[in-house]
Order: C-alpha cells, then sequence, then structure tokens
C-alpha cells in the first residue's frame, strides 16, 4: 500500500509538471528542453530554505515560485530571440548552465553531495509528514494547478497563444504583441514547474543536482508528447503511463539499478516510436 | 611558474577533439538540416566498442580501433535507414527529427549504462608508462600528440572529399537544395546514408581518442556533442573551415577562463559563449 502511495505521489508531481510544460510546448507551440532546470530551482530553493532558515513550508513554495520567475524572466528574454529548432537548443543551452550552478556553487547547493534532510511539510498547522496526508497535499496542489492551467487555455490569452502557434506573423498583423504572449506563458510555465520541485524535495527529503539534468527535461517532454500536446488531460494520461509502466519492470524482476536504467531506454524508444508513427500522442490536438 | 604554454596547449588538444566533432556533426547537418542529437552518443559507442574488443575480450589494439569506429559508422547508418529517412520522406519537420534523435540519445545513453555501468572508464592500460613531450614549456601526453594530428588528418581528409571528389560535389549539392539535387539526378538518399556513416565514424574517432585520453562514461555523449554544435554555431554553419575556427575559438574560451574562474564552469562558459554568438553574430564568424 505504501508503495501505491508513493508512486501515485510521485505521478501527481509529474502530472503537475507535465501540465505546466504542456502550457508552454502544446500550447504556445515552443519547444523548450530546459523544464528540470525550474524544477529544480523550486526544489534547492525549498531545500536550502527549510534546512538553514526558518521559513515555513508555504513561503518557501512562494519564494521558489518567484525565483524561477524572475530567472525565467531573464532567460525568455534571450529565447524571444529564438524560433523552432534554435529555440529548442538554446533551452537545452540553458538547463546545463543551470545544472552546472548546482553542481558547483557548493557554498549554497553542496554541489555533488546534495542536500538532505530536507523536514516533511507542514501547512496551517496541519502536519503532512506521513506518506498518506502528503499524497493529499500533492493532490490537492495538482487539482489546483489543473484548475488554473484550464483557466488560461480556455481564456482570451490562451486563444491567442494557440493563434500565435499556428500563425505568429497574422496574429502580429492583428495587433497582438505575441512577444509578450510567448514571455508570459515561459515564465508561468516555470513558476508551476518551480512548485513541483518544493513538492518534490519536501517528500524525498534529499535532492542533488542529478535529478535536475537535461534526462529530466527530455522525461517530461515525453511524458506530454505521450498523452498529446495541447490537451491538459494529456498531460495526465502520459505522466500516468510513464511513471506506472515502468514499474512493472521492477515486478518482472529486474534490478533496482537496471530498472531506472530501462525507463530511459522505454522512454526514449517512446519517444522515437511516437515521432514516426503518431507525433500529436495519444490524445493530442497539435504536433509539431 | 607560468601556465600559459600549457593552457595554450590544452587549448589545443579540447579544440582537435571538439574539431573532429563540430566537423561531423556539421557534415550530416549540412544535408538534413536538423540537430541531430544522437550524434554525441555515437562518439562514445565508438569508445566503448574499443573498450569492450581491447579490455574485456583482450584483442589487438588496433583491430579494435578499426572495429569501433566502423562500429559507430554503422550504428549511424542503421539510424537513418530505420528513422531518419522514414521521417524525412514523410517531411517531417526538423523540430520532429530533433525530438527523435532526442529519444534515441536517451534510450542509447541508459543502454550504454546497462551494459557497462556508469563508472569511468578509460581505454589506455598503461597510462603511467605513456612518452610525455615536452613542447614551449608545456608537456602532452603521446595521446595528445595522435589527438592533434588526427584532427589535422581528419579536416584534410574532409575538406578533400568535398571540394575534389564527385561524392563531395553531391554532398555539397544536397546541401545548396535537396530537391534540385534529386532533379539532377542525384540518389540523395544513398548519399545522405553514406554520409551518416561517415559523420558517425568520425564522432567515433573523436569518442575512441577521448577514451585514451581522459576515459569515457556513458552521460558523456550529450555534453561533448553540445561543444561541437557550439563550435559549428560560433564559426558559422555549413563552412568546414567555420566548424574548425569554432572549435578552436570554444577550446581557448574554455581553457583560458579557467585561468580565472574554476574549471567546472566549462560548459556553463560553452553555453553563454554560443548564446553571447547567437545573440550577436548569428551566422558566425566565417559567414557573411
Amino acid at each position: 500500500m505504501d508503495y501505491l502511495i508513493n508512486i501515485s505521489i510521485l505521478f501527481s508531481i509529474y502530472a503537475i509538471l507535465g501540465l505546466s510544460l504542456n502550457l508552454l510546448v502544446g500550447y504556445g507551440g515552443l519547444l523548450s528542453i530546459s523544464h528540470a532546470a525550474f524544477y529544480g530551482i523550486g526544489a534547492y530553493t525549498t531545500a536550502i530554505l527549510l534546512t538553514k532558515t526558518n521559513f515555513g513550508f508555504l513561503s518557501s513554495v512562494i519564494l521558489g515560485a518567484l525565483l524561477a520567475g524572475i530567472i525565467s524572466l531573464l532567460i525568455g528574454l534571450v529565447l524571444s530571440k529564438f524560433k523552432g529548432d534554435y529555440y529548442a537548443l538554446v533551452s537545452l543551452g540553458f538547463n546545463i548552465i543551470i545544472f552546472s550552478i548546482f553542481l558547483n556553487w557548493q557554498s549554497l547547493t553542496k554541489g555533488p553531495f546534495g542536500i538532505a534532510g530536507i523536514p516533511k511539510p507542514e501547512l496551517l498547522g496541519v502536519d503532512f509528514s506521513d506518506h498518506f496526508s502528503f499524497l493529499i497535499l500533492v493532490l490537492i496542489f495538482l487539482a489546483l494547478i489543473y484548475f488554473i492551467s484550464s483557466f488560461i487555455v480556455n481564456s482570451s490569452f490562451g486563444r491567442v497563444l494557440k493563434a500565435i502557434r499556428e500563425d505568429e506573423v497574422a496574429i502580429s498583423v492583428f495587433g497582438y504583441n505575441t512577444f509578450y504572449f510567448k514571455l508570459i506563458i515561459f515564465i508561468i510555465a516555470a513558476m508551476i514547474a518551480s512548485i513541483a520541485g518544493s513538492l518534490y524535495a519536501v517528500y524525498i527529503s534529499f535532492i542533488d543536482p542529478s535529478s535536475f539534468q537535461v534526462t529530466e527535461s527530455v522525461f517530461i517532454l515525453a511524458i506530454i508528447i505521450l498523452g498529446g500536446l495541447a490537451n491538459l488531460r494529456g498531460s495526465i494520461l502520459g505522466a500516468l503511463f510513464l511513471i506506472f509502466l515502468p514499474e512493472l519492470l521492477r515486478f518482472i524482476g529486474f534490478p533496482l539499478e537496471i530498472a531506472a536504467q530501462m525507463r530511459q531506454v522505454i522512454y526514449g524508444l517512446i519517444l522515437v516510436l511516437l515521432m514516426i508513427y503518431k507525433p500529436q500522442g495519444l490524445i493530442g490536438e497539435y504536433k509539431f | 611558474m607560468n601556465v600559459i604554454p600549457q593552457l595554450i596547449l590544452n587549448s589545443i588538444i579540447a579544440g582537435s577533439i571538439y574539431s573532429l566533432i563540430a566537423i561531423s556533426f556539421s557534415l550530416i547537418y549540412n544535408v538534413t538540416k536538423f540537430f541531430n542529437l544522437a550524434h554525441g552518443v555515437l562518439a562514445i559507442i565508438g569508445g566503448y566498442t574499443v573498450f569492450y574488443f581491447a579490455q574485456i575480450l583482450n584483442w589487438n589494439i588496433y583491430i579494435a580501433i578499426t572495429f569501433g569506429i566502423v562500429f559507430a559508422g554503422f550504428i549511424g547508418l542503421i539510424l537513418d535507414k530505420i528513422i531518419y529517412l522514414p521521417l524525412r520522406r514523410r517531411k517531417a519537420s526538423n523540430m520532429i527529427l530533433l525530438v527523435a534523435s532526442l529519444g534515441i540519445m536517451t534510450a542509447l545513453q541508459a543502454l550504454l549504462s546497462i551494459l557497462f555501468t556508469n563508472e569511468f572508464r578509460t581505454l589506455s592500460r598503461n597510462i603511467n608508462e605513456q612518452k610525455i613531450f615536452q613542447l614551449l614549456n608545456g608537456s602532452l601526453t603521446q595521446t595528445q600528440v595522435i589527438i592533434i594530428f588526427v584532427a589535422i588528418l581528419i579536416t584534410i581528409f574532409i575538406v578533400l572529399l568535398l571540394f575534389k571528389t564527385q561524392f563531395g560535389k553531391a554532398i555539397r549539392a544536397i546541401s545548396d537544395d535537396d530537391e534540385v539535387a534529386k532533379i539532377v539526378g542525384i540518389n540523395t538518399d544513398k548519399i545522405i546514408s553514406y554520409v551518416f556513416f561517415l559523420g558517425s565514424a568520425i564522432a567515433g574517432i573523436a569518442g575512441i581518442l577521448m577514451g585514451f585520453d581522459i576515459g569515457i562514461e556513458p552521460t558523456m555523449g550529450l555534453n561533448l556533442l553540445l561543444k561541437g554544435i557550439v563550435a559549428v554555431i560560433i564559426g558559422g554553419i555549413g563552412n568546414v573551415y567555420g566548424s574548425v575556427l569554432g572549435a578552436f575559438v570554444l577550446g581557448f574560451a574554455e581553457n583560458f577562463s579557467m585561468w580565472k574562474i574554476a574549471g567546472e564552469w566549462k560548459d556553463a562558459v560553452a553555453f553563454i559563449l554560443l548564446i553571447i554568438f547567437l545573440l550577436f553574430k548569428p551566422r558566425g564568424i566565417m559567414n557573411k
């Protein structure tokens, strides 16, 4: 039972990551390979604030999201100069730069040793230290973020965003400043990813840079492409598949170390097969 | 002690490795026009093939090296035949090709980890018995001298191939305009598959040389490739001399930055250089 709760918590965290990346990649049409960086910013902010200061969990989530917002604003300004595959390449570069900050700013992040002993969260006087109550907390966050995301995509902002994705020139002729739309969605996606990172940090209670590498960004990308771009339910579906299916490998009897690598082999192959046979994913409404 | 001579030598060695990756990447890029992110893993596959035959099976080292180069080329050829060619035939966008290559990279990298573990492997058995050469107050190992010579030879070979042979003419025609190339009777699919073999084999050479010099691990491929891409963009896409020049600019920038800041920031330096170039001189040094 505890095992199932554990997997469900991970699923919820990745569903949040998927939802936020889908806003950017699916609705905005902007292929970013940097999501793990913002996920990491949230995780590190929460880890550092909770282990070194008296900040509470909620304020660490908010500060993490604000920090991710500021950094994504700066990165988004640079990215706004690029399109298509160059956008993807430069965003990947930023993932590597931020990863190397996690790895090398040792006085703050403890580098490769990571930060251990991150306390379990307490929120509004309620203690979330056992796994079941933490699952409830994560599900509340997931529901909130799903609600916010669907509000965004159904608003006029979301409609303009989709229109920009389809034909940027036409929509700018109508007088919309496409630059702001693309920048704002990048910041929103980054801030939500940071919240997922905060949740991850308090759940695992130990973080190190290896969780925020480029391969993690690719994994989140695989979730939303499998589920379907520009479809929020698709991101949930994608997270469901890619978190639960590889767990079956463990039951077949692969050792833990190999199972982790097999997971990578599987989602790598899924990406390739999707690109060849079904680039719009399971229930997607947009393809590159 | 004066460190400058050693820094210069280190920059030249780094530049030589980068130029092999840059040249081979841009060979493939020029005929396919997409960022093939799986290219770096092929270098590492070359290295591990040599490791397998020379150190596990104890074969003659020269036969093992030949095997490693051919095998890397062969994998590149297979990937083109079963994945990239079908995608090109369907006129898939270069974003789809990029995502597919990202999937291939993830899967192959994890496969290497399963087969050889994540441990660092070096190909030279007698690292302390290597001859050391003194040059300009700095020192070079025998392997490093070989690296520099191989880089020079491969560059000359590629320049001759591109500008003095029928095959090279066909490659240049395809990079100019593959539709027109097809119309004048060039079998573009066949030429492109040869280019994949050749490019991947050269990447394999780079991986093998790295294996002898500093050692290899499965996750190294992406960073190595990104250095190659940075070099290609700095130098100017589509220009052989530009790629080599870019590789050395990058080698010098990385090594001389270590003079002032710690070496771990190398990757960040490479990407900051890339972003600066993309923002202010997007066509590179050599292109007008």
